[in-house]
């Protein structure tokens, strides 16, 4: 073995400084993603590209209703930044599947493809001899991965309306039960709320690359591929740890609570000297030391907070809180984080401050992990992008260019794949096929 | 080309009553949970729903610190809701990973294992049990090694300790989310962990997909903050490009507009009627034509301006009002603007559609008896994912496990479990069985 500390040397295993120099996980694979006004499409094959797989992103001819995504006050060079942000590493091509010739060359595609991605109305697809009830028979091994506001099956699949991000954090119950709580002076505010990202569409993205990576395994051992469902509301279902099985149990329904915690606490926003930050010490060694920080050996014998049980009722919670933000406003975020990495322990205080992005941006830690890149993109100029977030040894993922315009790849996909040359294509531009 | 309709042929094709009768993606492929609280063991949860067999290692006697992490201190069949929704059809064995014995096993178990995950401070396998990465990649080389952290296994940062809500605070995932002026918004669940984990998970799976074609295994490693900044869609191209952070703006979606959540008769609903045929439905369907002459609502982008899109928040607000949820998504349908409930989980649990796609998983427990959860995510029609049974006290399987896998005899065992190396629950809320079981689940 190395004599290098672990830091140092999984540092130097997996530093993404050095990916490209390895080989890459997916670059096999070959994804045909004609996913449209879709976060979740988008975010899955971007995640898909990053880990190596030639991903084909097919476009009506006129683009992507979804370039327009973003703030609606700033473009980049007439892109909205949602595609900037999400479109790295795809060969871009366009193609009508509204044309039968559209769609004659995209069932060539899919013969040839190891992954459809496709996030129109469920049995559009199919309708237009296109879905995987026709693309399975000449591609029997084909993974086709269907994205959709409530899915290809089940007794409301039929009422499809589009899918949108927020109408997807809704309909996961994510929104029901963040939020603040309409006891206090929250106004307008008191009302079941998103999360500012488009979380939904991150959480579909990431699970439909994770069932067909898992279909791909399949596939690997039995030569035979599937068909992969996938609502991003169903995406962040999954996460909501407790929430069913309690109502389930004893018939409670969660509900808004602010900044407080059913199942722990301290484990909070406080107010601090400059600004907003995050505290938590939940089990009993981590209280201790909280106690111990902030000098204050009394509450942990506070019959009020001296169990894990006690500390989650909400008045204690309430009590508690106001407790840690008379000490914590005397002091800034530096001062506390100062203080709870020089406590010695047992137990361990978690502490952050609420940082705004550009704030995030100025931290050099962030920038020496290699999550954020500032790319001369030949198109685009210069960009920030956050990076991708695995860091691997052997087949690390990286980002080559950042994003290309719609149909950019024409000639070059449609040679190598289909093998029209540059006559034919323009004249299939020309019928409004490309 | 068969003349059944689409959602018949659908309907057969993903049939909630096959699921069991259906291969499973990741058969053979065996998961060492080494791991704590969520983050870790979600990781694991995720590769098991697709069929991984996960073996679950866990402290002797108290176990991991969720199961007694109880919503108002609420305990179920003496354990905490909580501990369930990340410790599906686990195998648990409780092993003192402190004791040289202890890592012997773990040692033992990685080399019969194809991926090992754990969410301990960086380097804390190698530095005090000498079973990290480098160890065990000696013993087994085609392991896939993934640990989860908050910052990552090297950088500045990695002597701090991380939860969800801090990943959400310094990622700057706080602040472009909720209300301006409020204090900040907590995702109303451990979204670093769960969507941290389900990106470990995926890594994973690329992972294997490598090794399928090379033979060969990895490290890899996930942070929850970095994981949660990865997930910010266009902040970071828009601070880049302005220098500007991206405003709070609370319901709204500012790349559809209009579009937020309203109070109605019946409890809550979302409204999005951002492209221009969608807001003519919208508008029409609100008796309030006017508005598409009208030139600060006439193009997506004059929409989003904030004093006009508050304005068709209150027009929109005004509207729902005296109307129910469904009747508002009765209207979204017929006139192709998109609305949908803010579902309690009352509404999931009731919900047809739901259970009848498994995303509302039932199932009978031989330990806790009838059980609902939510179920896995994404839907495979030839190898879908399932729950087989819950968690299980402390050490539930550890014969199972130790004999089957090991080879240990029941004397073996017994010594092991004499010197405090493996062991079982103890008479402790979390760490034991419901008081009315009856000894059922056991496997032998």
């Amino acid at each position: 073995m190395s004599d290098l500390s672990w830091e140092d040397w999984i540092r130097q295993e997996d530093d993404p400084r050095g990916a490209f120099g390895k080989p890459e996980a997916l670059d096999d694979l070959l994804v045909v993603d004609v996913s449209r006004e879709s976060v979740a499409g988008l975010v899955c094959t971007a995640f898909l590209a990053e880990l190596g797989a030639e991903v084909l992103k097919i476009e009506p001819p006129g683009g992507d209703p979804a370039r327009a995504w973003g703030p609606p006050d700033f473009t980049h060079k007439g892109e909205g930044l949602a595609y900037l942000a999400e479109g790295r590493n795809k060969y871009y091509i366009t193609l009508s599947l509204e044309t039968s010739e559209g769609r004659e060359i995209f069932r060539h595609l899919a013969r040839r493809a190891d992954v459809v991605i496709e996030a129109y109305s469920p049995g559009q697809m199919d309708a237009w001899g296109i879905g995987y009830r026709q693309l399975s028979v000449e591609n029997p091994g084909l993974i086709y991965v269907a994205i959709s506001a409530h899915g290809h099956f089940g007794p409301g699949a039929a009422e499809e309306m589009p899918e949108h991000d927020l109408t997807s954090q809704a309909a996961s119950g994510l929104a029901f039960i963040t939020g603040e709580p309409d006891t206090d002076d929250a106004g307008p505010a008191a009302v079941p709320t998103k999360a500012g990202p488009w979380l939904a569409g991150y959480a579909g993205g990431a699970w439909a690359a994770f069932g067909l990576l898992g279909a791909l395994h399949y596939r690997h051992e039995t030569g035979r591929g599937q068909m992969v469902d996938v609502t991003p509301a169903e995406g962040l279902m999954r996460y909501l740890e407790y929430t069913l099985l309690w109502y389930h149990v004893d018939g409670r329904v969660r509900e808004r609570i602010g900044y407080y915690d059913y199942a722990v606490f301290p484990y909070t926003f406080i107010r601090v000297k400059d600004g907003w930050a995050f505290i938590a010490a939940y089990t009993d060694p981590n209280f201790h030391a909280l106690c111990r920080i902030m000098e204050r050996p009394d509450l942990a014998q506070d019959p009020r907070f001296s169990t894990v049980w006690a500390r989650v009722q909400r008045e204690n919670e309430q009590a508690l809180r106001d407790e840690i933000e008379a000490w914590s406003l005397q002091r800034t975020s530096e001062e506390i984080l100062e203080k709870v990495m020089a406590d010695p322990g047992p137990g361990v205080v978690v502490f952050g401050r609420v940082e705004s992005p550009t704030e995030v941006l100025s931290r050099e830690n962030w920038w020496e992990r290699g999550c954020f890149h500032k790319f001369s993109d030949p198109v685009y100029g210069d960009l920030t992008l956050q990076m991708p977030v695995w860091r691997m040894t052997a087949t690390p993922p990286r980002v080559r260019w950042a994003c290309r315009p719609a149909g950019y790849h024409n000639g070059y996909v449609y040679q190598k794949y289909v093998g029209l040359g540059p006559r034919r294509l323009a004249e299939l531009k020309d019928q409004g096929v490309l | 080309m068969s003349s059944e309709s689409y959602f018949d042929w659908t309907a057969r094709l993903f049939d909630r009553a096959r699921i069991f009768q259906k291969p499973e993606a990741l058969r053979g492929i065996r998961v060492l949970d080494m791991s704590l609280i969520i983050f870790g063991p979600a990781t694991a949860d995720y590769l098991g729903e697709l069929g991984a067999e996960v073996i679950r290692v866990e402290m002797p006697r108290t176990g991991d610190v969720m199961r007694i992490v109880a919503p108002e201190g609420f305990y179920w069949k003496n354990v905490s809701p909580a501990f369930f929704a990340q410790n599906h059809s686990k195998y648990h064995v409780a092993i003192d990973v402190h004791r040289p014995e202890g890592q012997e096993l773990i040692k033992q178990l990685a080399a019969k294992s194809d991926v090992l995950v754990e969410n301990f401070r960086a380097g804390t396998l190698e530095r005090k049990w000498g079973i990290g990465y480098r160890q065990l990649r000696e013993i087994n080389p085609r392991l896939i090694y993934v640990a989860n952290t908050g910052f990552g296994q090297w950088g500045p940062f990695i002597k701090r300790a991380s939860y969800d809500a801090l990943a959400q605070a310094v990622s700057g995932f706080t602040a472009v989310s909720g209300f301006p002026g409020r204090p900040p918004l907590k995702m109303g669940i451990y979204i670093g962990d769960y969507f941290g984990a389900c990106l470990s998970a995926l890594g994973v799976l690329a992972a294997l997909h490598y090794r399928d074609r090379t033979g060969k295994g990895q490290f890899l490693e996930v942070g929850q903050c970095e994981a949660l900044l990865r997930a910010m869609d266009w902040t970071w191209v828009y601070a880049g490009l302005t220098g500007k952070n991206r405003p709070q703006v609370g319901n709204r979606d500012p790349s559809a507009c209009p579009s937020g959540i309203y109070a109605c008769k019946d409890g809550y609903v979302a409204v999005v009627a951002g492209r221009d045929e969608a807001f003519r439905g919208l508008c029409r369907t609100m008796g309030r034509e006017d508005l598409l002459a009208d030139p600060r609502f006439a193009s997506p982008a004059d929409r989003a301006r904030e004093s006009h899109a508050g304005t068709l928040d209150r027009f929109i607000g005004a509207w729902v009002q005296g109307m129910t949820r469904a009747e508002v998504e009765a209207a979204a349908r017929q006139h192709g603007f998109t609305a949908a409930a803010v579902a309690t989980a009352k509404d999931q649990y009731d919900d047809a559609h739901l259970r009848a796609r498994g995303s509302v998983w039932e199932m009978e427990d031989p330990v806790y008896g009838t059980m609902v959860e939510h179920g896995p995510a994404p839907k495979l029609s030839e190898t879908p994912a399932r729950y087989k049974w819950a968690a299980k006290p402390v050490g539930f399987h550890n014969e199972y496990v130790l004999g089957r896998l090991l080879g240990l005899r029941p004397e073996q065992l017994k010594e092991l479990e004499t010197k405090g190396v493996i062991g079982k629950w103890t008479d402790r809320r979390g760490s034991k069985p419901p008081d009315d079981w009856d000894g059922e689940g056991i496997v032998t």
